[in-house]
């Protein structure tokens, strides 16, 4: 084929500096994305290092650590006397997540329900800033929040009832942490149902609820899950709130006016109580984090799988 | 799908309100009735629930606000924390501190973030293993995404702060590790001038702590000028040199000094320890996930037509990124980085973690290892203390940092205006 000697001839200087200019750009942004693969990689050493080191002391053994149902890390001097059973904080972290549940997943889902299938452009343009306000505030902030409103009312409408620390103030206001972020993953979800779906509904005569509850609401419910479970896993990780408000004494109890130690409130207990590195109890908060990561790290899977799986395409 | 997200869909509702006035209808029977009740009953559980987050965000900003009002002075914003006197305790360190650690944080995550997400929008790959690895990155965000920010906090510990311990613990009060640059290690003696006027005498030995003069010295002043250090021997007779100039550059002899270290800003140190360094590299682990997920939507948005204009007049991709989507996408992108950086702002628990909770610092950070103060730690210090003063400290601090991330978000939102209109 007879073509033009400048495409043939494709050896422009331009062109050459170009071509490694381009596969050196590649390789650049090709290393910052494996750089979130090396992230992963160094929390799983991390973890798995540390916390063998926790595992391999002789205070300690996996089945204790799994069965247990006392946690005295810091309580003890002795390390002898030290039992390190994760079970009083795991229940910690159940009864606020369970209390934060019961509070943000109705709630959110209520509002992210009102936001699309009812609201007024005026509503709205109220409602949505003030939930990302909401979600912008500090956990610490938050956690203050638990102890100086929530707490006292408790205590003032039980006549007493509740510790001055207690699992309720604190999962009330992981409920409060959490709510903006169901309502806006979900009213997503329920956004991306076509509205064909309602006008049918509508069509035969349902009622605005009946619509919303019985069409939108499972039709969009792969979102919703995977919503809920991640609002879920971020209750469970959440830190400064238990920090301030749930009170530092490892209980194993389902009665949620005492006290409850969660797992992220004992690292940072643990942290505070400043134990030199290589004692068994700062390694004991490896282990801790070990079973956090992997509580939430399942739940943001398991999330996924449901939403890609269970997810309804309409094109 | 468009029609659906373009079209508002509360227009379509019309079947609410009023629409449901008696009467319109011309079946009424008991079922529909009660229907039509629960209807209206299920709207006004949806104002009612939806009002409460209202309330609930006006209690907090009220109680707060009541709590901290009296606190809102100077003296907060120019003070340090004060273990004695908390009546005119501050905030300063912390409010410099916060701002160090976000600079260091956008430095460090905004460029990384953004690069992986043009990596994952732009280059999309076409041959199977590349897509795989392509799809396997995605999820990895995503799960990176739902990581507490506290097991972020362990991470820095020991990826910063210890370095997994190859180069040597940390230890309290001692140079340890592998110092790099900007420090240099000095004796610190008394010189015959007084008022704790000292010389410098540069230290060979560093484990050596100590020094005693018996001999003359090479020294360096505080300009960093080298000289030769006198000696002066009370017992030998010699009366004490009476000019001043003579009298600081003269040390008794056995005169002790102790190690002294001068550190310049960029003082580097090797693992990095407690420092502030450390603690702004493991916020940006925290908020790398935010900002590549919010860049990616960003690059999304830009029409493909853009991109495939560019391709026509002959752009190579990256030339296509760098000229056409990035810019388009900027917004979006700055969007994105604001809201993480409020977050940064906010974060406490890793901080926490990385720093320890000490909030005891008079000033902001000196150099890159210096230990810092945020806000948010100190707010935690102070909130879980019994002391009235403290508690409306920390309800004053409070006020602060939402003010703070108030006017973030502001700019977020009016940039995100800005786009939708252009």
């Amino acid at each position: 084929m007879n073509r033009p000697t400048a495409l043939v001839n494709k050896k422009f200087r331009s062109t050459g500096i170009g071509v490694v200019q381009e596969k050196a750009m590649v390789v650049l942004l090709a290393v910052c994305a494996l750089m979130t693969i090396g992230i992963t990689l160094g929390i799983i050493v991390m973890l798995i290092s540390e916390s063998w080191s926790f595992f391999q002391s002789k205070y300690v053994s996996l089945g204790s650590f799994l069965t247990g149902t006392e946690w005295t890390a810091l309580q003890s001097k002795d390390i002898e006397k030290a039992q390190f059973g994760i079970w009083p904080l795991l229940s910690g972290t159940l009864r606020v997540t369970m209390i934060a549940m019961l509070i943000a997943l109705p709630c959110g889902l209520v509002t992210a329900i009102y936001l699309s299938e009812f609201a007024s452009n005026r509503v709205r343009a109220i409602l949505k800033p003030t939930l990302e306000v909401i979600a912008g505030i500090p956990t610490v902030v938050l956690g203050y929040f638990a102890v100086l409103v929530v707490s006292p009312s408790l205590q003032f409408l039980s006549g007493g009832g509740f510790d001055t620390f207690n699992a309720t103030s604190a999962g009330i206001a992981v409920g409060i942490l959490c709510l903006p972020m169901v309502c806006s993953l979900s009213e997503d979800a329920l956004h991306a149902v076509p509205r064909a779906l309602r006008e049918g509904a509508y069509g035969l005569g349902c009622t605005p609820f009946e619509t919303s509850i019985k069409v939108v609401v499972p039709a969009a419910l792969s979102g919703i899950i995977s919503a809920f479970l991640l609002a879920f896993s971020r209750a469970i990780g959440e830190t400064m709130v238990v920090a301030l408000a749930a009170g530092t004494r490892a209980t194993f109890t389902a009665d949620p006016r005492q006290q409850s130690q969660t797992m992220t409130g004992f690292i940072v207990e643990m942290i505070k109580s400043e134990n030199e590195y290589g004692t068994v109890q700062y390694f004991s908060l490896y282990a801790v984090a070990v079973t956090l990561f992997v509580i939430t790290f399942g739940m943001t899977l398991v999330g996924q799988l449901i939403r890609r799986r269970y997810q309804e395409v309409y094109s | 799908m468009a029609t659906v997200s373009s079209t508002p869909v509360d227009g379509g509702n019309s079947p609410h309100g009023t629409g449901f006035a008696a009467g319109e209808y011309s079946v009424t029977t008991d079922n529909s009735k009660r229907r039509k009740l629960y209807s209206r009953l299920f709207y006004l559980l949806c104002v009612f629930i939806s009002a409460l987050s209202v309330v609930v965000l006006g209690v907090l900003l009220v109680s707060i606000g009541w709590q901290g009002h009296s606190r809102l002075t100077s003296d907060l914003l120019q003070n340090s924390h004060s273990e004695l006197n908390p009546d005119s305790a501050g905030m300063w360190p912390s409010i410099v501190g916060s701002i160090f650690i976000c600079g260091i944080c956008a430095l460090s995550a905004l460029p990384l973030g953004v690069g992986t997400a043009i990596f994952l929008e732009e280059f999309k790959p076409t041959s199977k293993p590349l897509k795989m690895l392509h799809s396997f990155i995605q999820l990895n965000i995503s799960n990176l995404a739902g990581v507490p920010s506290i097991v972020y906090g362990l991470l820095g510990l020991s990826l910063f702060v210890f370095m997994f311990n190859v180069f040597g613990r940390i230890q309290v009060n001692e140079s340890s590790g592998t110092e790099l640059f900007g420090v240099s290690h000095y004796y610190q003696v008394l010189s015959l001038a007084g008022g704790g006027h000292t010389v410098l005498i540069p230290q060979d030995d560093e484990s050596q702590a100590t020094i005693s003069v018996d001999a003359p010295i090479q020294a360096v002043d505080r300009d960093g000028k080298k000289f030769e250090l006198a000696i002066w021997d009370p017992k030998s007779g010699t009366p004490k040199p009476s000019d001043p100039e003579v009298r600081q550059r003269t040390v008794r002899k056995g005169q002790v000094g102790g190690a002294y270290s001068e550190t310049e800003w960029y003082y580097l140190r090797l693992p990095f320890g407690k420092s502030f360094l450390a603690a702004g590299l493991t916020l940006s682990l925290v908020i790398l996930p935010i900002v590549i997920i919010a860049s990616q939507e960003a690059l999304r948005g830009v029409p493909p037509s853009l991109r495939e204009a560019s391709f026509g007049l002959g752009a190579t991709k990256w030339q296509t990124v760098r000229n056409v989507s990035l810019p388009a996408a900027l917004p979006g992108i700055m969007t994105g980085a604001i809201l993480a950086m409020g977050r940064a702002i906010g974060e406490a628990a890793p901080i926490l973690v990385v720093l320890g909770a000490a909030v005891a610092k008079n000033s902001g950070p000196q150099n890159l290892m210096d230990n810092v103060v945020t806000m948010p730690v100190l707010i935690f210090n102070w909130a879980g203390r019994q002391q009235a003063a403290y508690q409306e400290l920390a309800a004053a601090a409070i006020i602060v940092l939402l003010a703070v991330l108030l006017l973030m978000n502001s700019v977020a939102i009016y940039l995100r205006q800005k786009m939708r209109v252009g």
